[in-house]
């Protein structure tokens, strides 16, 4: 055997080792579900036996004082991407969308993303400084920023990198990873202008520097007029204290803007005349240009500079890698669509790669700057299908496909990947993320 | 290429009727016999009769804000004590320092991470190098020399989060002298000497001070079209390049065939990067797939021997085991994988 074919067999090897690994995860997945279902011993709990924990006394009321899932939902977790980012601590952790059953993503699961590791900060000692081209500097407690009026909104939170390893041709194998750096919570904190008016802006301060209290002392510059917009100052999550992951006790909110921009751990506002070009907003979250358009090939390693503003994307969720097809018959696509300009208008779903398109209902409330669900009931005999869903939002902005996007900016910017997505249903009922 | 066969399309056509989509599943089961009517659809879809649920919006606070009057003045001292960040033009910290001064600093703080010439150590930043790299449609090099517009930003990120493990460590004399050196080893301040400090910083530009523009986006501008958008030939699809697994942790079943990988990226990053990834000394470059698959050619177990025994060619001397002698030859082999993981043989 030639040194040559030694690599074909190992590549195919390989690839077959990855498919069989595949295959055994997903039939994995299957068992456990089929055990709970029908399978093993459990098989006495089916009808018309009693089932076994109908027979005696459950656990005591209150025997797991702050509430947790089901043990048979242990496999829905957060996970990381080792070979994304330098290390554990600089790093970043994805939602599991295809385990979202609404429009919220649980606390647990929102994804998390640190640039000096995950702080432990004791509220009674933290402290909000708002000072600089102000009137009357000052420091807020805890206490002090819950006196303030509060509102509760639900935004969706995105990084932008969400996509990136997307841009050169598809690259990670399934959706939490294609899709996972974003989280939708109902937040509850006060309005910023509202703490701005305590303050006094003076006419020149036309900046906010935000900053966390983490190792990063993670920092962005904000334009004022963000801040009196609808920026808020955020001490509640889903109806309970944030969670240390997304800021405990103080974090911004910016809605529909990139997720950087919503400073966890908030401990400084300094009000400016000028951007501070901080590291988040120069070294990274800018958008290097090699546009693929003759008629933009000015801006050939061009950068933009404060890209703010999330827009409009659509991701079927159901089905999706992590969640094949079964069998054969009648089932509801579902999906998430949100946009950092506002409102979401329409989802298309095309079944065809692109070819021709549906419109898709939108299911529940459909708010500003929020997740926003869809579904299309569809039936599958087996035939190959490229799912695609695409949206819409009420400014009329289209989501583009990942040419148009390729031909603005080339495939080298890393952020702001909002490029229509392709599954492919294989006749097999498994499904990849695929590129068309 | 895909053949979409009009049973594909009728069965979405059908799907779409709305009672589909209702609870009532008995009714939806004598649906699927029903034969689908195309006009039922074009007709829904171009006129958007679909419901769509109500957007919603936020009762407004109507309580009188103002006045609160809370929490307690600053006083300069406690503010001088978080008012830490460095700007362009204003804003600039006391102290001073020079490259010489910053050098032996930044081998005994910095360079673990970072390496001696700002190279990047492991997947840590490489802070030097990549000059005109910028307009590369593949491999732009974004680094405080090539990408960064403004000094100020060096010194800020310096004294706020580095090093790493230690953030807020530094004295702003050692910040000015290690930004200082920073921008020696990226040819910004040529004379190690050159003093550092509020008054010299507008004598240093950065390369690409002018490389940034306002966002421009909405850069896209995509229709809603419905139907044809496209040619059906256009579709050649490519699938993801990593499984399921895609090297996430806690995949059980998936890292054993990502770790091959894993490990091969570790001892590239450790030991094999310092050439391959940079051309020195004649290496190969990793991303040079021509140059990979020439090689590959004479077979993929003497590209792995040339590695572990060393090899000397037309380009250059490829030291055994890149140098580092403690690695196993399991371990090299590993590292040649990774770097051939996307050659085509
Ligand atoms: C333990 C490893 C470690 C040490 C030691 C360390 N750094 Fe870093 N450095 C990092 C990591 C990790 C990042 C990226 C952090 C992130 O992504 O948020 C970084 C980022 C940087 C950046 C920004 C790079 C960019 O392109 O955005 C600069 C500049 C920097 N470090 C300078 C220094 C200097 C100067 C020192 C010595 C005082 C130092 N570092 C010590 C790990 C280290
Ligand atoms: C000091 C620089 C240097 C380091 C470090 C280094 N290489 Fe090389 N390597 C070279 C050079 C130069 C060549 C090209 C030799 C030639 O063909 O002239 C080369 C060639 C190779 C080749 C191609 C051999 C062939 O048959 O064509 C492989 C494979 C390789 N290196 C793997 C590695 C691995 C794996 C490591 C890390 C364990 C490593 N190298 C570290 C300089 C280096």
């Amino acid at each position: 055997m030639s040194d040559k074919n030694t690599i074909k067999d190992q590549k195919s090897l390989s690839q077959q080792k990855n498919i069989n690994s595949r295959r055994k995860f997903l039939s994995q997945a299957a068992a456990t579900t089929a055990v709970v279902a029908t399978g093993g011993a459990a098989a006495n709990n089916l009808p018309p036996n009693v089932p076994e924990w109908q027979r005696h006394l459950g656990k005591p009321v209150n025997s797991n004082p702050y509430g947790q899932p089901s043990k048979y939902e242990s496999s829905v977790r957060r996970l990381r991407v080792p070979w994304l980012t330098p290390d554990s601590i600089a790093s970043i952790s994805f939602t599991p969308l295809a385990e979202i059953k609404g429009m919220i993503s649980p606390n647990g699961l929102a994804f998390e993303r640190d640039h000096g590791g995950l702080p432990t900060i004791d509220p009674e000692q933290h402290r909000l400084m708002i000072h600089g081209l102000v009137e009357k500097p000052i420091i807020l407690t805890m206490d002090d920023i819950k006196r303030f009026p509060n509102v509760s909104r639900i935004h969706f939170i995105e990084c932008p990198a969400n996509s990136a390893m997307e841009w050169k041709g598809p690259q990670v194998g399934r959706l939490q990873f294609t899709h996972g750096m974003t989280n939708c919570c109902e937040w509850t904190g006060v309005p910023l202008k509202y703490i701005l008016e305590e303050v006094g802006v003076k006419p020149e301060g036309k900046w906010l520097l935000v900053e966390g209290a983490d190792s990063a002392s993670m920092s962005r510059s904000v334009p004022m007029e963000k801040a009196l917009d609808d920026t808020l100052v955020v001490f509640g999550q889903n109806g309970e204290a944030l969670r240390p992951e997304q800021g405990y006790p103080l974090r911004l909110l910016t809605p529909g803007w990139e997720g950087n921009t919503s400073i966890k751990w908030l401990r400084r506002i300094e009000i400016t005349a000028e951007p501070s070009y901080q590291r988040e907003e120069t070294s990274k979250y800018t958008d290097l240009l090699n546009p693929r358009d003759p008629k933009r090939k000015d801006l050939i390693g061009k950068a933009y500079l404060f890209s703010w503003i999330m827009e409009a994307k659509a991701i079927i969720t159901f089905p999706c890698p992590e969640k094949p097809l079964k069998e054969h018959g009648k089932y509801v696509i579902n999906g998430l669509a949100w946009t950092g300009t506002g409102k979401i208008k329409h989802v298309d779903v095309s079944f065809d790669g692109g070819i021709n398109w549906v419109q898709a209902e939108l299911n529940g409330l459909v708010l500003d700057k929020c997740w926003t669900r869809f579904s299309i009931p569809f039936e599958w005999n087996g035939e190959e299908v490229l799912l695609q869903s695409r949206a819409t939002g009420e400014d009329g902005y289209v989501q583009p496909t990942l040419k148009q996007l390729r031909e603005a900016r080339g495939v080298a910017s890393i952020y702001h990947n909002n490029a229509i997505h392709t599954w492919k249903i294989n006749k097999n009922g498994e499904v990849e993320s695929v590129q068309v | 290429m895909y053949k979409f066969n009009q049973k594909l399309i009728s069965a979405v056509i059908l799907a779409l009727s709305l009672t589909a989509c209702s609870n009532d599943t008995s009714q939806t089961s004598t649906e699927t016999t029903t034969k689908p009517k195309e006009t039922s659809v074009s007709e829904k879809v171009a006129n958007a009769i679909l419901p769509s649920a109500q957007a919603a919006t936020y009762e407004e606070i109507t309580i009188k804000t103002g006045g609160f009057n809370l929490g307690k003045p600053a006083s300069k001292e406690e503010i001088a004590g978080w008012h830490i960040e460095v700007s362009h033009g204003h804003n600039l910290p006391p102290g001073e320092g020079t490259a010489a001064d910053g050098e032996e600093f930044f081998e005994e703080v910095c360079a673990n991470c970072h390496g001696s010439f700002g190279e990047g150590v492991g997947r840590n930043p490489v802070l030097a190098g990549g000059e005109g790299t910028l307009t590369d449609k593949m491999k732009p090099e974004r680094t405080v020399g090539s990408y960064w517009p403004y000094a100020s930003t060096l010194l800020d990120y310096t004294h706020r989060a580095m090093p790493f493990p230690s953030a807020q460590s530094l004295t702003w004399d050692q910040t000015w002298s290690l930004s200082a050196y920073v921008l020696y080893l990226n040819d910004i301040i040529e004379d190690e000497d050159f003093v550092f400090n509020a008054q010299s910083y507008k004598e240093i530009h950065m390369p690409n001070e002018n490389g940034f523009i306002r966002d421009e986006r909405p850069d896209t501008h995509n229709t809603r079209c419905m139907k044809d958008c496209k040619d059906p030939a256009s579709i050649k699809v490519k699938t993801a390049l990593l499984g399921y697994g895609s090297g996430a942790e806690d995949v059980v079943e998936e890292t054993k065939v990502a770790k091959g990988h894993e490990l091969g990226q570790k001892i590239y990053d450790g030991t094999c990067r310092l050439c391959h990834g940079t051309g020195l000394a004649g290496a190969p470059k990793i991303e040079d797939t021509l140059t990979w698959e020439h090689r590959l050619k004479q077979g993929l177990s003497k590209v792995h021997k040339h590695a572990i025994n060393g090899f000397s060619g037309q380009s250059g001397v490829m030291p055994p085991k890149g140098g580092n002698m403690e690695l196993t030859d399991d371990e090299v082999k590993a590292a040649v994988d990774f770097m051939l993981k996307d050659i085509e043989q």
